[in-house]
């Protein structure tokens, strides 16, 4: 588990991923947007609008996983406090909610021609506002904290406790009666046409990927950042 | 021997975790009919809604029942959920989404006799997409089932 | 057609949103190490 405690060792893996992170997300997700633009037939009773589906579920997908990231972080600091899960859990926060507010535009912007909406408080979409909601939280927390001290212990038990908030976004279409459809994809298959589901994996595996390469950019900022400040300080106090 | 502290707090992390995510998801259940975005045609047979009370009703738009008023924006129809059906009035543009057989969430008060007159009408479609030659006999057949769940 | 101005702008802030977080986080990330380098070399 401390394997990777030393940024050193982190940054030797780090700095190769996030170039190789970075070309492939951009190759699959253009060709994803590509195909889902161009390629694919329109649907059967929405039209073109359908291709909406094909970036709004990455943005909901990563702006979930983010908070997943950041929950998983928050345990690694509080059980092993591990050093480098602060960092990670402060990386992620900006990416995950700039993804949850994606997924709420893209979702309004299909919402207005599909449904007749561009916002409605059902089930579905409030639970994901809270998610954004949450990420702001997080974020004013995360850095008050951090002004004081490297430890983290409040933001860290906030991620945790906001993981709540997940199965509450995923399950409200069968708990609750929504305006938003219920789940396309699911343990017993999807039910997208395939001639119209391929370039749903091509952008969710490339936005992912580019999730990723941001994460590892911030990470490696605030891990030079940390570097340049105990450095001056040592030198003031050599001096 | 004593377990090592990040034991404990690894367990206490994860009963913690648990407990959490049990007491959410009992408060959401214990809410699901409160939280219920819309009402069917069953519960206004059923008396669970009041005359004049701001509702949103959901279901689908029953085969053949649009009328279009002689005036050009009044429409009238029936929205349906299986075993009830409930006459709506409306004026105003409807989304292009609206159509017989398809899924609708109508908001504005019950009448006295039971009629609804909306407000709003808004488009509700089901979770499936298919290209436009796999035709709609096979959506319409589903989105009843979607619509009334 | 009209339905095209939604999808288009759909893609649009998306792929703007995601830009838009590369287009900060690179350069932060190269001037950060930059930094770093530069403070390593002068010891």
């Amino acid at each position: 588990m401390h394997r990777f405690a030393n940024p050193a060792r982190f940054l030797k893996i780090a700095r190769p991923a996030t170039g190789w992170l970075l070309a492939l997300g951009l190759v699959l997700s253009l060709t994803g947007m590509a195909g889902a633009l161009f390629l694919i037939p329109p649907d059967y009773l929405q039209g073109e609008t359908a291709r909406i589906l094909h970036i709004h579920v990455p943005a909901a997908w990563l702006g979930m996983g983010g908070w997943t990231g950041i929950a998983v972080s928050s345990i690694a600091t509080i059980v092993w406090r591990h050093p480098l899960a602060g960092v990670a859990a402060r990386a992620i926060a900006p990416v995950g909610a700039t993804f949850a507010f994606l997924c709420l535009v893209t979702g309004s912007i299909w919402g207005r021609p599909t449904w007749g909406t561009w916002w409605e408080w059902d089930g579905r979409l409030t639970s994901m506002l809270v998610l954004l909601f949450l990420y702001l939280g997080y974020m004013a927390l995360a850095a008050a904290e951090k002004e004081r001290g490297p430890d983290g212990r409040a933001a860290a038990i906030f991620g945790i406790v906001g993981i709540v908030n997940l199965p509450i976004i995923h399950f409200s279409v069968q708990w609750w009666r929504t305006l938003h459809q219920g789940e396309s994809i699911g343990v017993a298959g999807s039910s997208i046409a395939p001639s119209m589901l391929w370039p749903l994996p091509l952008t969710t595996l490339g936005f992912s990927a580019l999730f990723g390469a941001i994460v590892l950019m911030r990470m490696r900022t605030e891990l030079a950042e940390t570097k340049v400040e105990m450095r001056l300080r040592r030198m003031a106090t050599a001096a | 021997m004593k377990p090592a502290p990040k034991h404990q707090r690894l367990v206490l992390v994860i009963l913690a975790v648990a407990a959490l995510i049990g007491a959410a998801l009992l408060a959401m259940w214990g809410l699901s009919d409160r939280a219920a975005y819309f009402r069917t045609p069953q519960d206004i047979a059923a008396g669970r809604a009041q005359v004049g009370e701001p509702i949103r009703l959901g279901g689908m738009v029953k085969q053949g029942s649009i009328v279009r008023q002689p005036d050009g924006v009044s429409i009238a129809f029936v929205v349906t959920d299986g075993p009830a059906d409930v006459p709506v009035r409306y004026r105003g543009i409807v989304p292009d989404l609206f159509k017989e057989g398809g899924g609708v969430v109508a908001e504005g008060r019950l009448e006295r006799g039971n009629t609804f007159v909306a407000d709003t009408i808004l488009a509700k479609h089901d979770e499936r997409y298919m290209p436009p030659q796999m035709g709609n006999i096979q959506a319409e057949r589903q989105t009843r089932k979607t619509v009334a769940q | 057609m009209n339905q095209w101005a939604f999808v288009l702008a759909a893609f649009g802030v998306m792929a703007g949103g995601t830009g838009g977080l590369l287009a900060w986080s690179w350069p932060a990330m190269r001037s950060a190490e930059a930094k770093a380098e530069a403070l390593g070399k002068r010891r």
